[in-house]
């Protein structure tokens, strides 16, 4: 009987909170799964019910798939960037916790993640600018040839693969630390007497041992990677950057679709597929996980 | 087969020293354990022979060779550690061949090295298994063959047993003596427990605060230890202390409260000194034919079957006593004792040194 009156006074403290989750977490997802059936305007009382018509748009949708090409290019670049030198800058890093600049370092490589977007992309195209930027004076300081870093369709996703792997490595980075300090000294001892190096201690201790946490962050990365808007915004897509919006991104094409081109169930449609892109891609990365659990 | 030689070895971080200059022959195939309470310093001294700490001081010899400054893999020695410490994303065969693995021998040799190491450990049939399928027994056999498999000159052992449950690490006690006796590396155990020591080594270094109390044989350690600490710490139940004070006749001592306790010989010490009188639980027997005896006032009585312990005090003084016969006493009561003078330990009532 008290279990019960207890279990009842649980789910009502909790309620409001599942509420409030509720409202501004899974009815957003909800609308938008309905939405993506429908063809709406906006203003429109009329919202015509249109089936799966949106999908088979966007299939021949030129811009849509450019801009699908473009995230997936720039979300798996970040996550092949991000995640080796994720992990050679954290085992640095503590490795030489006894230092006194750990402190510094680890807050050196975190700060990117806290920075805001905005600005630190203001910075980064200043970087990249071809006449006025470092990067540039660099290449022509060693005799090399000067790009044109956002204005070239291919050289401008590297720019931004650039940026995003810089903001989302100090995360990253920080996991992997926490994951370094978990592992159990001994082992490392054992395989020191074993007549390990520290790269070789690296490569076939820490790398196996970590990988829950690569999973983890790769997941994080991945998603955040697909989510890509400001940075491409920012760089590549005013006057001064690439003209003419080359560099596409998913979110932006569906910013147009539905406030440009008022056509909101469109946007919704795409959203959906970025949604299963994302859940799949979660899906299989948490399988592996459970996967490596069993053995 | 090498021997070991630790000779003045230090260890201080900062201002603190840990270890205060320790010497200690380990000669070759021998099997000597470090043994002391925790806090002692032997797992420091056993790392350090192992090379993951820097000796501050003195010199450490394998083989005649000084590796003070010599790396860990190039010492050419193996350790286990008190918590395995086993590879866990790798298979025990890959656990065991790890080392030969880097040491980029073939795969058939390391294949039947493996082997070989696996069936001296009765591991064969798990060779394939990862070690979080393995229980605590075998995967400390693992750790062992992780050893073997190397061949090394001098095996390294930090306390294997302690995560162990009591009847496992019989068990494993026994089958390690015997891996020993059919190798014949020599071996540095660690382990607090004196049990262990007694059990396995051929010598047993006791060490207390950094420093080494003693050194010998354990019955040695047993029959003749240097002071009050080691008589303690050898033997379980430990060793009676009683103060006494040494009579005229220099062939006993006597407690504040008038109970005489013989010695076996005449003692060179000077009537009336204050003395520690050590005589150990099994020393103490029943005294038959009633009257004489000394009078013990019985506190706790634990049956085991084969023996009875006794707690209680002899004048005031806490005693225990380790019976053959079985007791029907209560507390309270009063046991008449007798006790084997031979068998009696006279200590400095300050010092502690052995009289």
């Amino acid at each position: 009987m008290l279990k019960r009156k207890r279990f009842i006074f649980a789910i009502l403290a909790i309620l409001p909170t599942l509420a409030i989750f509720a409202y501004v977490r899974l009815y957003p997802i909800a609308d938008t799964l309905r939405l993506s059936l429908y063809q709406w305007n906006i203003l429109s009382k009329n919202k015509p019910f249109v089936g799966l018509a949106n999908f088979r748009e966007l299939m021949g949708d030129h811009l849509f798939i450019s801009a699908l090409v473009n995230t997936t290019i720039i979300a798996f670049g970040v996550l092949i960037l991000t995640i080796p030198m994720a992990l050679v800058i954290a085992a640095l890093i503590f490795h030489r916790t006894r230092s006194k600049m750990a402190g510094f370092y680890e807050t050196a490589v975190f700060i990117p993640h806290v920075v805001s977007l905005v600005p630190a992309a203001m910075a980064w195209k200043w970087i990249f600018d071809a006449r006025l930027g470092p990067l540039n004076a660099l290449l022509d300081f060693f005799g090399l040839p000067m790009q044109n870093w956002l204005f070239d369709p291919v050289l401008s996703v590297i720019c931004i693969i650039i940026l995003c792997s810089w903001q989302a490595l100090g995360y990253a980075v920080l996991i992997y630390i926490v994951g370094f300090k978990n592992l159990p000294v001994s082992l490392y001892e054992a395989a020191k007497l074993d007549g390990a190096s520290g790269p070789q201690s690296f490569w076939h201790l820490s790398i196996p041992m970590l990988k829950p946490i690569t999973l983890y962050v790769s997941v994080v990365t991945l998603v955040s990677g697909f989510n890509v808007y400001a940075q491409a915004f920012v760089l590549a897509s005013d006057a001064q950057g690439a003209p003419g919006r080359q560099v596409r991104v998913l979110v932006l094409d569906m910013l147009e679709n539905s406030f440009r081109n008022y056509r909101v169930g469109y946007a919704a449609s795409e959203a959906v597929v970025l949604l299963v892109i994302v859940l799949v891609l979660t899906l299989i990365q948490f399988s592996m996980l459970r996967e490596r659990g069993k053995a | 087969m090498a021997a070991v030689e630790i000779q003045n070895v230090r260890k201080a971080y900062g201002d603190v020293e840990t270890i205060k200059g320790v010497s200690v022959d380990v000669p070759d195939g021998a099997f000597v354990v470090l043994v002391g309470p925790s806090g002692c310093g032997k797992s420091t001294l056993l790392r350090m022979i192992a090379g993951l700490e820097e000796i501050t001081g003195g010199t450490i010899r394998i083989d005649g060779r000084v590796i003070n400054d010599v790396e860990p893999k190039n010492r050419d020695i193996a350790m286990v550690f008190q918590n395995y410490a086993l590879y866990p994303h790798m298979t025990i065969a890959e656990n065991m061949g790890f080392s030969l693995r880097l040491a980029k021998k073939s795969r058939e040799e390391i294949a039947s090295r493996v082997a070989d190491a696996a069936r001296i450990l009765g591991l064969t049939d798990y060779l394939q298994r990862y070690p979080k399928q393995l229980s605590g027994g075998q995967r400390q056999r693992v750790a062992m063959g992780r050893a073997i498999v190397r061949n090394p000159k001098v095996f390294l052992f930090d306390e294997p047993l302690s995560n162990l449950d009591a009847k496992l690490r019989v068990q494993m006690r026994a089958e390690l003596k015997d891996i020993h006796a059919r190798i014949r590396t020599t071996t540095v155990y660690v382990t607090h427990d004196q049990i262990e020591a007694m059990t396995m080594a051929d010598r047993i270094v006791v060490m207390r605060d950094g420093i080494v109390e003693q050194v010998g044989a354990p019955l040695d350690l047993y029959d003749r230890p240097v002071n009050t600490f080691v008589a303690s710490f050898i033997g379980s139940p430990s060793m009676n202390f009683l103060s006494t004070r040494i009579e005229a006749d220099r062939r006993s001592a006597v407690t504040e409260s008038g109970i005489r306790l013989p010695f076996g010989s005449e003692t060179s010490v000077a009537p009336g000194t204050a003395i520690s009188y050590g005589i150990r639980p099994e020393h103490l027997t029943i005294a038959t034919g009633g009257g004489e005896g000394i009078p013990m006032v019985v506190a706790n009585i634990e049956p085991t079957g084969s023996e009875t312990f006794v707690q209680g005090t002899i004048g005031g003084q806490k005693v225990s006593a380790q019976l053959r016969e079985r007791l029907f006493i209560k507390t309270g009561e009063v046991l008449n004792l007798t006790l084997s003078p031979s068998n009696s330990h006279l200590f400095d009532a300050t010092t502690g040194v052995r009289l």
